[in-house]
C-alpha cells in the first residue's frame, strides 16, 4: 500500500497559499512587503544552509556576497545607466567570482579559521564600500533604480516567490544529486572524502559560487525593490539573523532554512508593536518612565519592543543550538511526514525497502 | 606630504604602543579561553562592551566613587556572567552532548554576541555615551614633559591623558595576570590543561573547573580593558563588534592560545594601524580605513601562516 505523500500535499498547500497570498491581502500593502522581505530572508538563510548545514564551510561572509552584488548592479545602474535586470545578472556573476576567490582562499582553513576569515573579509568589504565614498555613496548609502514602475507590491511579490521558488529547486536538486552527497562526504571528513576520489578543491568553491550567487541575485533584487543599499546592511548583525533563521529552521534542510527565515521575519514585523489589552493600558501608562527606562516605549493600544525582540531571537538561537541541534521547524516536518508513526518503525521500514531493492537489482 | 616629520612618526609610534598595549590586554582574555577550551568566543567584544557600561552607570550613580574599583566591579560582573554562560552552554561540550562541538561553539558565541549586543540596546538605547576622564592630571612644566589636566606633553608630543591611565591600567592588569598565570597553582594549572587536559587530570586538576575559570577570567579581562578605555571612546553598544575583530586579529598574529604572542600581537597592531592611518595619501579616508589595515594583515596572516608568531602546531 502506498502512503499519500503528507510532506507534498503540504507543499502544495504552501504554495496556493503563497499564490494566493497578494489576493488575501488586499488593501493591506504592508504585510505584502513584510513577505517580499522575508523571502528575501529565505533566500539569503537557505543559501547559507546549503553551504553550512550541507558543505560544513560555516562561512561568515554571506553578506558581504549580497552586498558585492547588490552594490554592483547599483553602480552600474547609476554611472552607466544600466537596466536593472543586466545590472543583476552581472552583480550575480560577480558575487559568484568573488565567491571563487573566497573559495580558493578559504581552502586550507577550518572551522574557526574559516570563521575568522571570513569575517576579515565580510569587513573589509564593508569598511571598503564605507570609505569609497566617491564610487559607493559611504555611509549615506546609494540609491537604486526601482526595478518596476509601479508602486503596487504585487508584482514585485510575485518575482521574490519565483526567485525564491526557483532558487530552492536549484539548491535542491543540487543537495539531492551526486554532488550534494559529496558536499555532506566533504562536512563529514575532509580527508577521506579525497581518500574516496571526491575532488575537494573544486566541490569546495563550487559550494562557495553557488551559494554566493543566490545571496547575490537576492540582495540585487530585493535591493532594486527597495531603492536604496547603505554599507550598514553588510553588518555582522544582520549575518547574525541569517544565522539565527537558518539554525532555528534547520540547517540540514533547505526547506526548513527557508521556513525558518519567513516565519523570524514575520514574527518580528509583528513583535515590533505588541498589541495590549484595553484593561492593561491605564496601569501601562502610569509606569511609562520605567518602561523607557528599559527600552520599551508605549503607543496606543499596543507596546513597542524595539531592540528586545532581537534579545528574543538571540536567545532562541542559542537555546536552539543547545537543545534541538536539527532546530525547531525541521523536526515538525519530519514528525508530520511520518504521520505518527514511530522514528524507528520509519528506518526499518526504510531499511527493509533498500533491502528489497538490492536483491531485486542482484536477481 | 610635508607634514610627515621625524617627530610625527615618533608620535605615531607611540599612540600605537599606548592604544596597543591596552589592545594585548584585551587579547589575553580571548587567547586564555582558546588556550584552554579550545575555542574562539565570538562574543570577546560584547564583554567589553559590558565592562565599559558597568563603569558608566556605577560612576553615574555613585558620583564620588574611585574610578579603579569601578573597572574592579565592572570585571567582576563580566567574570560572573562568563562563568555562568560556560556552565550553562559550554560545559555539555565537554561532557560529549553536542556533536560537532567546534561549530557549535562558533554559532553559540556568535549568537551570545546577537544576544548581549542587543539586551544592551534595550537596556541604554543606541545614543553614544561619553565617561569623563578618571583623574585629572596635576599642572608641571620641566620642558620635556607638560601636563595639564587633560592632556600630557612628551618632548611636545601631545597624548591624551586619558589614554594614559588607560594604558597604565592596562599594564598593571597584564602584570598581574603574567604573575598569576605563572606563580600562582591555580593559574599554573590553567597552563597545564592547555598543554595536555589528560596529563592535567592525572595529577589532579580538574579539567572541566579549568574551563569555567579560564572563560570568566577571559571575559573578566575583556570587561576590564573596556572599563580601561569608556574615557577613551564614545560608547555605544555595538563598541564590541571592532574590538572583536581587533581580538581576533591580535591573537591569529601571535599564534592562537599563546599569551606572549597575545601581548606582542597587540602592540604590532596597534602601530600598524597608527601608521596605516596616519601615513594614508588621502587624509579623508585615512580614519575610515584604520580598522581595513589590521583586517587586511589578519586575512595575509591566516593565509601565509595561520599559526602565527608563537602558535603551535595546527
Amino acid at each position: 500500500m502506498k502512503r499519500i505523500p503528507i510532506q507534498g500535499v503540504l507543499l502544495v498547500l504552501l504554495l496556493i497559499f503563497a499564490f494566493a497570498f497578494p489576493r488575501i491581502m488586499q488593501g493591506q500593502p504592508y504585510w505584502l512587503y513584510v513577505a517580499l522581505q522575508s523571502f528575501f530572508w529565505a533566500m539569503m538563510a537557505a543559501s547559507w544552509a546549503l553551504l553550512a548545514g550541507y558543505a560544513g564551510q560555516f562561512s561568515f561572509a554571506h553578506i558581504a556576497f549580497m552586498g558585492i552584488a547588490s552594490y554592483t548592479s547599483g553602480i552600474l545602474g547609476r554611472d552607466l545607466g544600466w537596466s536593472p535586470i543586466s545590472g543583476i545578472i552581472l552583480g550575480t556573476l560577480m558575487a559568484g567570482l568573488v565567491g571563487v576567490l573566497v573559495g580558493y582562499l578559504c581552502l586550507r582553513l577550518r572551522r574557526t579559521y574559516l570563521a575568522l576569515f571570513t569575517i576579515a573579509f565580510s569587513e573589509i568589504v564593508r569598511l571598503i564600500i564605507n570609505a569609497e565614498h566617491e564610487f559607493t555613496g559611504g555611509p549615506m548609502g546609494l540609491y537604486m533604480e526601482p526595478l518596476l514602475e509601479t508602486t503596487s507590491y504585487v508584482p514585485t511579490y510575485y518575482i521574490m516567490l519565483v526567485a525564491l521558488i526557483v532558487s530552492l529547486a536549484i539548491m535542491y536538486a543540487i543537495a539531492n544529486s551526486r554532488l550534494g552527497l559529496f558536499l555532506r562526504s566533504i562536512r563529514e571528513d575532509e580527508e577521506a572524502a579525497a581518500a574516496m576520489g571526491v575532488h575537494v578543491v573544486r566541490y569546495k568553491i563550487l559550494a562557495f559560487v553557488i551559494t554566493s550567487m543566490i545571496a547575490g541575485i537576492a540582495g540585487a533584487l530585493d535591493h532594486h525593490i527597495i531603492g536604496f543599499i547603505a554599507p550598514n546592511e553588510l553588518m555582522i548583525p544582520r549575518m547574525s539573523l541569517v544565522i539565527a533563521m537558518a539554525v532555528i529552521g534547520g540547517t540540514e534542510s533547505l526547506i526548513s532554512a527557508s521556513l525558518g527565515a519567513i516565519f523570524i521575519h514575520f514574527a518580528m514585523e509583528w513583535l515590533q508593536k505588541i498589541p495590549v489589552p484595553a484593561s492593561w493600558m491605564p496601569s501601562l501608562r502610569e509606569n511609562t518612565a520605567t518602561l523607557q527606562q528599559f527600552g520599551l516605549s508605549l503607543g496606543e493600544g499596543y507596546l513597542q519592543t524595539n531592540a528586545w525582540r532581537m534579545v528574543l531571537f538571540g536567545l532562541m538561537l542559542m537555546l536552539t543550538l543547545r537543545f534541538w541541534r536539527n532546530g525547531l521547524i525541521q523536526p515538525l516536518l519530519e514528525k508530520i511526514g511520518r504521520q505518527g508513526v514511530a522514528e524507528e518503525t520509519v528506518a526499518k521500514r526504510k531499511f527493509s525497502q533498500e533491502e528489497n531493492e538490492i536483491e531485486g537489482t542482484e536477481a | 606630504m610635508d607634514y610627515i616629520t621625524g617627530q610625527f612618526l615618533v608620535n605615531l609610534l607611540m599612540n600605537g604602543i599606548l592604544i596597543g598595549l591596552i589592545y594585548g590586554l584585551m587579547a589575553l582574555g580571548l587567547t586564555l579561553i582558546f588556550s584552554v577550551l579550545g575555542i574562539v568566543s565570538f562574543a570577546h567584544g560584547e564583554f567589553y562592551m559590558i565592562g565599559g557600561y558597568v563603569v558608566y552607570y556605577l560612576l553615574q550613580a555613585f558620583g564620588n566613587l574611585e574610578p579603579m574599583i569601578a573597572i574592579l566591579i565592572a570585571g567582576a560582573v563580566t567574570f560572573v556572567i562568563g562563568v555562568i554562560f560556560e556552565l550553562l552552554f559550554l560545559q555539555p561540550m565537554g561532557k560529549g552532548d553536542i556533536e560537532r562541538p567546534g561549530e557549535y561553539a562558533i554559532l553559540l558565541t556568535f549568537g551570545l554576541a546577537f544576544f548581549l549586543q542587543h539586551v544592551m540596546i534595550g537596556i541604554v538605547g543606541p545614543f553614544p555615551t561619553k565617561v569623563d576622564r578618571f583623574y585629572d592630571f596635576a599642572e608641571i612644566d620641566w620642558g620635556w614633559l607638560r601636563m595639564k589636566a587633560a592632556t600630557v606633553w612628551f618632548f611636545d608630543m601631545p597624548i591624551s591623558s586619558s589614554r594614559l591611565i588607560a594604558t597604565g591600567v592596562a599594564v598593571v592588569l597584564t602584570a598581574l595576570m603574567i604573575w598569576f598565570m605563572s606563580k600562582t597553582w591555580t593559574g599554573r594549572g590553567l597552563q597545564a590543561v592547555s598543554q595536555d587536559r589528560q596529563a592535567a587530570s592525572v595529577v589532579g586538576i580538574n579539567p572541566s573547573h579549568m574551563n569555567t575559570l579560564a572563560f570568566g577570567l577571559g571575559t573578566m579581562l575583556a570587561g576590564m580593558s573596556g572599563a580601561a578605555l569608556v574615557t577613551v571612546f564614545a560608547w555605544v553598544p555595538w563598541v564590541g563588534m571592532p574590538a572583536s575583530s581587533k581580538s581576533f586579529i591580535i591573537i591569529v598574529l601571535g599564534g592562537m592560545g599563546s599569551m606572549p604572542g597575545a601581548l606582542l600581537g597587540g602592540l604590532v597592531l596597534g602601530i600598524v594601524e597608527s601608521f596605516g592611518a596616519g601615513l594614508y595619501p588621502d587624509p579623508s579616508k585615512a580614519l575610515a580605513y584604520k580598522d581595513a589595515f589590521g583586517l587586511l594583515v589578519f586575512a595575509l596572516v591566516l593565509l601565509v601562516k595561520p599559526t602565527g608568531f608563537f602558535g603551535r602546531k595546527l
